[in-house]
């Protein structure tokens, strides 16, 4: 008798095969089920006696819906290469405790692997599946959204951290009384001067920096520069273990418990080192490590490299720092779309490059502010409720007056194969030209402002 | 030369090219299928002066570096077992090929005996394999009905093999009979079970290397000693 799937799982299912490159098939086809991963992780070493825990029976977890579908093998003879698809809620639910609860991304087994499997690159993939039918922990949705929307889990949006650098700059005036104190951001060729921080510390290299960027050198550079005791924590660098808050771990409250209990590994590689300040590059990191540290009742604090830097800092020297340009400063955008999130998100990318930004929720709207104000550049969705994107184009490559205003496509259906819209044939059938580009959605930020910048120049070499 | 009957001709002969001409097209197969995903791009800019293709040159070579390895520098032993199974295997696939083409080249005594002796290392260590299998619980979760059966049948074939290499049918054609018609069914099985790892291989470990190499993580930075 066929076994009835839920909705959750068939939605899986008919994601799965979209959500597949060739890296993760190679991923999830190459294992061996050799083992040599399975001591690599933390939540082993910490839970020896649970082998759900080990880096292949997790990554199995995700391989057998793989094989009851798309493997050659699973598909005729499941039971052989241990394949069986998804039916239940229950068993997506037990999916999320692998894929969120029991790892942590930190890609450290994929070292240890004689085959090259990615196991943080499909983990992520599951992670993935399962939130596009909302079985994810709450806490991971709330970051993800911030992470989607404004660029950083912390919900820090850049003109705020400037905005806090800024009254950092000023306090610092204040306690030294002197107003020429700056804090420069992104100035090349500013001067460093240090001063010696005299306690032991040692480094913890973070997974995301170090082991998945490969920035081993550079903090140590600076830490040797403002530390007299520098320790190094075994094992270093890409071997280093995960602090145990990565892989949004922080975020997932329901698994605090087993977190902690997987942080042993880490707590007996600190308490090790004797050191009595442990030192990292990555926010999360800092959160993980000070919670274990909590925890096992380590005597250590845990610092920022950035801060332990700034606590270092002098300067004999006065540099006048020149305000800088920004790339749009002195334009104007208008950004017409009707889903207020979108305005919002796309606004936010202009104003960050310095120009001003008007925008508007319709056709109408829109026209009523272009002809307020004119602006340099218009950036225009598709799909607007009453009259659509296509008439508002028609209409102002129609008007002597808007004829020439630079007009980039932002849409879900920009594409030229739409199915939805098919707005190279109306272009045609109008005798319109192409607008001076099209942006797909989601929006890629650099490809969208490189498009933006050169409709402008352009603009600006037809008027001049 | 002994004269050998049809049957032996047959199977070290017609029955291997037809076996190897099954395993070459579905292995295209298999390659083409794989060639049609796509491949995903490192959505993040390159650290530093990160060489993606030397990342995954050295990725390739990893395997000949057990230094390069963490699992492998933590278990030597289990990668001298691994070192002298996969030798055994390379040399008894090669001897599938030399036996009925060229048997001059491994009619030394001293070939012989060299090559027993891999196979009887390999078989030990092929036995400790299993034995681990059967026994580690991380393993046992893990192994399906495939991983066994790919083990046991290689156990079989590297023991035929020893029985093989003296390559002397005028003493019986059984052992010869046996690790070729083995050798054929290897062929027709490889490419539906675990054993296929390695058309898997350079292409995993070239995706992953490239990936780290853009990222600066390949070639490994090894971890340190903390007295250093």
């Amino acid at each position: 008798m066929q076994q009835v799937r839920s909705w959750k799982a068939q939605k899986v299912i008919e994601r799965l095969s979209q959500k597949i490159n060739r890296q993760i098939l190679l991923s999830l086809e190459a294992c061996v089920h050799c083992g040599l991963c399975t001591d690599q992780c933390h939540y082993v070493l910490a839970n020896p006696d649970d082998v759900t825990y080990a880096p292949a029976y997790k990554a199995d977890q995700i391989r057998k819906f793989f094989k009851a579908h798309l493997d050659w093998t699973g598909r005729a003879f499941p039971w052989w290469v241990g394949a069986r698809s998804l039916y239940t809620d229950q068993e997506l639910e037990d999916l999320k405790d692998t894929v969120f609860g029991k790892c942590t991304n930190c890609r450290r087994c994929s070292l240890a692997c004689p085959m090259g499997v990615d196991m943080a690159t499909f983990n992520r993939m599951a992670r993935g599946l399962l939130s596009w039918v909302g079985v994810m922990p709450e806490g991971v949705a709330v970051v993800a959204k911030d992470q989607w929307e404004i660029g950083n889990q912390m919900g820090v949006l850049k003109e705020d951290y400037l905005e806090t650098l800024k009254w950092m700059e000023e306090e610092l005036q204040e306690e030294y009384h002197d107003p020429a104190i700056r804090i420069p951001v992104d100035q090349p060729d500013c001067n460093v001067v240090y001063a010696i921080n005299p306690e032991p510390v040692t480094y913890h290299d973070s997974c995301n920096n170090a082991r998945s960027c490969g920035m081993f050198e550079e903090p140590r550079e600076l830490l040797r520069l403002v530390c007299l005791d520098f320790r190094e924590m075994y094992p270093n660098r890409a071997e280093n273990y995960c602090c145990t808050g990565g892989g949004g771990a922080m975020s997932m409250s329901e698994y605090a418990p087993r977190r902690l209990k997987s942080a042993r590994v880490k707590a007996e590689q600190l308490r090790a080192t004797g050191a009595k300040i442990v030192v990292t590059s990555c926010h999360n990191c800092v959160d993980g490590l000070f919670d274990l540290i909590r925890h096992y009742k380590l005597d250590m604090q845990v610092k920022l490299l950035v801060s332990l830097v700034a606590n270092a800092l002098v300067a004999p020297v006065r540099v006048p720092v020149p305000a800088a340009r920004r790339p749009l400063e002195g334009r104007t955008i208008l950004v017409i779309d009707d889903e207020p999130d979108v305005r919002l998100y796309l606004s936010k990318i202009f104003a960050e490059q310095g120009c001003e930004v008007m925008d508007a929720p319709d056709a109408n709207q829109a026209m009523r502010a272009i002809k307020s104000r004119k602006p340099d550049l218009i950036t225009l969705d598709l799909v607007l409720p009453r009259k659509t994107g296509e008439k508002l184009y028609w209409e102002l490559r129609r008007d002597p007056l808007y004829r020439d205003l630079p007009v980039v496509v932002v849409s879900g259906y920009a594409s030229i194969e739409s199915p939805r819209i098919d707005f190279h044939g109306f272009l045609r059938e109008k005798g319109l030209p192409d607008p001076e580009g099209f942006i797909e959605k989601p929006v890629d930020v650099e490809k969208l402002l490189e498009t933006v910048r050169c409709a402008l120049q352009d603009s600006r070499r037809a008027q001049g | 030369m002994h004269p050998i009957s049809p049957q032996l001709a047959f199977v070290q002969d017609q029955l291997q090219i037809a076996a190897l001409t099954f395993m070459a097209a579905v292995y295209a197969l298999k390659i083409r299928w794989i060639l049609k995903f796509p491949a995903g791009r490192d959505r993040q800019a390159p650290t530093g002066d990160a060489d993606p293709a030397r990342g995954a040159r050295y990725s390739l070579a990893a395997i000949a570096m057990p230094w390069a390895m963490p699992g492998a520098r933590r278990h030597p032993l289990f990668y001298l077992q691994f070192v002298v199974f996969h030798l055994a295997v390379a040399a008894s696939i090669a001897m599938s090929f030399l036996i009925p083409y060229a048997p001059q080249a491994i009619a030394h005594p001293v070939a012989v005996r060299a090559l027993q002796l891999l196979f009887a290392a390999a078989l030990a260590a092929g036995l400790l394999r299993l034995l681990r299998r059967l026994r580690n619980p991380y393993l046992r979760a893990i192994s399906t009905p495939d991983d066994y059966f790919s083990l046991a049948l290689l156990l079989v074939w590297l023991a035929l093999s020893i029985l093989a290499a003296p390559n002397r049918p005028e003493q019986g054609e059984g052992p010869l009979l046996a690790y070729f018609l083995l050798t054929a069914f290897f062929l027709v099985y490889v490419p539906f079970s675990k054993i296929s790892h390695y058309i898997y291989y350079p292409f995993a470990r070239w995706y992953l290397g490239r990936t780290l190499g853009h990222r600066g993580v390949y070639p490994l930075k090894r971890s340190r000693p903390a007295q250093a």
